[in-house]
């Protein structure tokens, strides 16, 4: 099991490696060796599927002696929120090679980077510990600085600049908090003890546990985003290149939201039951906000960047009610979001690579050009949506039911988002795809062509999937849920 | 004859690298002045010295296994472990920085081996400081090396920004070496010591609380004269513009060759001679730590010129590494471990820089970085490792500096300082990353021609990424080393 666990951490990084020393003049090879690199994650973590451990809630499958004078190790394990996150990164990587333009698959530096990039967040994913869980976390910005800053938009400085600072302002109070804890178990164990299974052993008075909460939350939270910390997300997804905002807003985005189940909620219940209020109020904001602004927009790529503002609200509110049901919607509408945001900033992806516009008004009427491409935009529109049938609604609704036992009044606001979430999106439809074409290019605009329908059929079924059959997924993510909101149960009986 | 050089503790042993490396700046000297000598030959001659240098430092090694920490020529010259950690990395910064201050001096209008001389001179210099016992041999160990580098400095006659950094460096350099001998002064006639091991008996004997006033205010004023020398605010000032002013090869050398002897030396006087009356200066370093840090961030944001940026990031990293040895024991071992990251990447950095300006230009403008890419991939990345650990990225030895130094502050319960440094490292991404943009991303305006390395240039560049590296995945060599220079005061 750890050689498994290791395979698929390790191999893209040995994949960019290969990549990275390939001659420049063999450039057409890249991508089919790329493909090839992320099959082999896609296979693992289909056989991790049918793994009866790595369904269950986190289990430490492997650790390694780092620093031994600290008494610091690394720590490697699994579980089936985990598997889930790992199996939607592998398959939006591999995607997103399928996907990518010429101009890109013929640049070492870009297969490189995203290999590099699906090496970090695997290693997000797996780590079993707060430190090798703050190392990949950090590790993400190198890929992603170099993936936007090289084959960004044009004001790609301005962008990454302000991602990384927000990152790294965030990620500075998980490294102090991650330093706090470890002074803590030190004076239980006796060694930094950072592993996951020590945490719980752990206890934390209500003062260190508040401290601790707010650090890594903070941290988590501006990677999520939440409301106020979300104003680097917009930017960054507009600029990045198609490849990136792909992974930015289906892998990345979920980084944040895993560490605060994973690590802010299970270990420090106290901090957490004192400030859910605060952190369901601000969902409930982003939620409507991302909304509104999302119907102002004039750029289709950053419409969706604001209805990514959006969704991530509903999985936080999820999250902050802090029940069984709502915190298995919001592990289920995170999958879901990474599907339909990865699918959508494709589908724009295409249309910006023939027409190098994102401006809704340049559209108008192109359903008649390009038939297929519209039938799979409105597929991904009512998905986001959040129709019956389709993922989006699993997801929403288990997270609105959850909710609604703990914050009536709120999620009964929140709820307005997904209305609001049909305007934004099926009116940008109406003016993009319906009507008379009335400029000239989109006449001559060009359907999907099969290597673009095998880029994004896949990521259709598995939302139609989903949508008929949540069982399958839901069965990954019960022991996960049911672990982290009996925790929040037995402290909150405590506390009472 | 053998009772006398007995009972006076001579040995050459201990102080085989500074012979050494005297010798062979005498013999090289000589080779200049007097015979033609083939280029070749003058190359070889530096370079064995500096082997040879090594070589001893290696049978100093075997003497302290046998003898343990000693004192010899009447307790002028001390071995222990601290000036053990000094003589090798001493000796290691003096054999990366030998192909850049070569490969400078060659590009002189005169060619002279000036520059190596000067360079092999300040190594034993600084040898002698951190093997120093007495104060007075670390006043004349400090003199030795800070006036070689005054000449160092300036050494490119017609450039003005040279001058000016050599007279710089020279006014503000003798000023601190005043405050420093006054100093000594003080502590000697105040309570009539004069060393270091000397402090740490006499200290406890009359008792923490007998001390005189006096005793602490020289105390203080070494300590200043050596914070002059690591460039810790508010006595940063020469820094940037001596940094500016030399000729960019001999930058990484004089930058980190004054840094690691001042900072082993202040570790000593921390750990060993004032342990007991540590909390006298905590406030006063606490401020300079907090304004180093303050400052360096400060001005490193608005910096357009490379060198005046790693001057003031130097700012920085002195207020880290000194808000470990302030700490206590452990946060020295961490500091040790911090400074030895640090001054890899330093000469990493200043090597890469040596390359690309080519000739002997003072200023080096972030532009001149821009299309790095297009000249050399390998400088590129070799840049980006170091500069990635400067700002403390996971995976490079900056990451584990700055894990286990903050670590050990967060456990000495000074939390409001663990958060000051933390933020610092915000800014640092801001500035570390601004260059590697430049040099990795930036289309260039110009054409610009591909750049060739020499063998020893690829070598050494890939010794030093390849440490970076290393000692961020694997560092428990380093760590249990810099453990083993501090076991004795745990």
């Amino acid at each position: 099991m750890s050689a498994l666990i290791y395979t698929l951490m390790l191999f893209p990084l040995i994949g960019s490696l290969v990549i990275f020393m390939m001659p420049k003049s063999r450039s057409e090879l890249f991508r089919p060796i790329a493909i090839f690199l992320s099959i082999i994650p896609f296979g693992l973590c289909m056989y991790l599927f049918t793994n009866s451990q790595s369904k269950g809630s986190f289990v430490n499958i492997h650790t390694i002696d780092w620093i031994k004078s600290y008494g610091i190790s690394l720590t490697f394990g699994i579980s089936g929120m985990s598997l889930l996150l790992l199996f939607l990164t592998a398959v939006l990587m591999l995607l997103s090679f399928l996907s990518v333009s010429k101009k890109y698959s013929e640049s070492k530096g870009f297969i490189g980077s995203i290999l590099v990039l699906h090496f970090a967040v695997n290693g997000v994913f797996l780590s079993g510990d707060l430190l090798s869980l703050f190392i990949f976390f950090e590790a993400l910005l190198i890929p992603m600085y170099f993936l936007m800053g090289i084959w960004g938009g044009e004001n790609r400085k301005y962008a990454t600049i302000k991602f990384i600072i927000y990152t790294v302002f965030g990620s500075v109070f998980i490294f102090i908090g991650t330093v706090y804890a470890g002074v803590i178990s030190y004076g239980t164990t006796g060694r930094l003890a950072l592993d996951f299974v020590t945490l719980s052993t752990l206890t934390f008075t209500a003062e260190q546990s508040r401290v601790l909460f707010l650090m890594f939350t903070f941290g988590f939270l501006i990677k999520v985003p939440i409301f106020p910390l979300h104003t680097w997300l917009p930017d960054a997804h507009v600029e990045a290149p198609t490849a990136g905002s792909i992974l930015l807003a289906g892998v990345l985005l979920k980084v944040g939201a895993y560490g605060i189940l994973r690590v802010s909620i299970p270990f420090f219940t106290e901090g957490f039951l004192e400030f859910k209020f605060l952190i369901a109020v601000l969902s409930v904001i982003g939620i409507i906000y991302g909304a509104i602004v999302a119907i102002a927009q004039i750029d289709i790529k950053r419409l969706i960047a604001y209805s990514s503002v959006s969704h991530m609200g509903f999985v936080m509110l999820g999250i902050s009610a802090g029940n069984y049901l709502s915190l298995e919607g919001a592990i289920i509408q995170m999958v879901n979001h990474g599907l339909t945001t990865g699918a959508l900033f494709m589908l724009v992806g295409f249309l910006y690579e023939r027409r190098h516009t994102r401006r809704i008004s340049d559209f108008g009427g192109i359903k008649a050009t390009m038939p297929k491409y519209a039938g799979i935009f409105l597929f991904c529109s009512f998905a986001s949506i959040g129709l019956p049938g389709l993922n989006g609604f699993v997801g929403e609704f288990m997270i609105l039911m959850g909710s609604f036992a703990t914050y009536k009044v709120l999620t009964g606001i929140g709820a307005f988002g997904v209305v609001l979430a049909a305007i934004y999106m099926l009116w940008a439809y109406q003016r993009m795809f319906t009507g008379e074409i009335s400029i000239q290019e989109n006449k001559e605009l060009v359907d999907l062509d099969s290597k673009e329908m095998i880029s994004v059929v896949p990521l259709l079924v598995l939302m139609l999937f989903i949508g008929i059959y949540p069982s399958f997924i839901e069965g990954y993510v019960t022991q996960d849920a049911l672990l982290i909101s009996e925790i929040i149960d037995i402290f909150s009986g405590r506390l009472n | 004859m053998s009772t006398i050089s007995e009972a006076i503790g001579f040995n050459l042993i201990v102080i085989g690298p500074t012979l050494v490396l005297v010798a062979t700046a005498l013999v090289l000297l000589f080779c200049t002045i007097t015979i033609e000598t083939s280029e070749f030959l003058k190359k070889t001659i530096t370079f064995g010295g500096i082997l040879l240098t090594i070589f001893s430092v290696f049978l100093k090694f075997g003497l302290f296994l046998t003898d343990g920490i000693s004192s010899y020529f009447t307790e002028k010259i001390l071995l222990d472990e601290f000036s053990l950690f000094g003589n090798v990395l001493i000796s290691l910064i003096l054999l990366f920085n030998f192909s850049p201050i070569w490969n400078t001096s060659n590009q002189l209008k005169d060619k002279t081996t000036e520059a190596i001389i000067l360079a092999l001179m300040s190594a034993s210099g600084f040898m002698l400081m951190v093997d120093s016992e007495s104060f007075m041999m670390l006043f004349i160990g400090l003199e030795i090396g800070s006036i070689s580098l005054y000449a160092l400095a300036g050494i490119n006659r017609g450039d003005l920004l040279s001058n000016e950094a050599a007279l710089k460096y020279f006014l503000l350099g003798s000023l601190a070496s005043c405050v420093l001998v006054y100093g000594v002064a003080l502590a000697y006639i105040s309570l009539s010591i004069s060393g270091f091991y000397d402090t740490a008996i006499a200290i406890p004997y009359i008792g923490a609380e007998n001390v005189p006033l006096t005793t602490f205010i020289g105390f203080l004023f070494i300590i200043v004269g050596l914070l002059f020398k690591v460039a810790a605010a508010p006595f940063q000032s020469w820094a940037p513009d001596v940094y500016q002013g030399s000729p960019t090869g001999y930058v990484g050398y004089m930058a980190s060759v004054a840094k690691v002897a001042s900072f082993l030396v202040i570790a000593r006087l921390c750990i060993v001679s004032l342990r007991y009356v540590m909390d006298n200066f905590e406030l006063f370093f606490l401020a300079v730590v907090i304004i180093s840090i303050f400052v360096g961030s400060f001005f490193a944001t608005v910096q357009s010129d490379m060198k005046r940026l790693i001057a003031y990031s130097g700012v920085i990293q002195s207020g880290f590494i000194l808000s470990g040895i302030v700490s206590g024991v452990n946060g020295t071992s961490a500091s040790l471990f911090y400074i030895t990251a640090y001054t890899i990447q330093l000469i990493g950095i200043f090597t890469i820089f040596t390359i690309i300006s080519g000739k002997l230009s003072s200023d080096f403008s972030i532009e001149n970085l821009s299309g790095l890419f297009v000249e050399n991939k390998f400088l590129t990345i070799c840049f980006s490792i170091f500069m990635l650990g400067l700002a403390g990225i996971p995976l490079t030895s900056g990451f584990i500096s700055k894990f286990i130094l903050i670590t050990n502050l967060w456990s000495y319960e000074s939390y409001a300082l663990v958060v000051i440094l933390m933020l610092s490292t915000v800014a640092g991404f801001y500035f570390y990353l601004r260059p590697i943009w430049v040099a990795a991303i930036d289309k260039p305006e110009t054409p610009v021609e591909r750049i060739t390395l020499k063998r020893s240039q690829i070598l050494s560049l890939s010794a030093l990424s390849f440490a970076t590296i290393y000692f961020g995945l694997l560092p428990n060599s380093l760590i249990n080393i810099s453990r083993w220079v501090i076991q004795n005061y745990l």
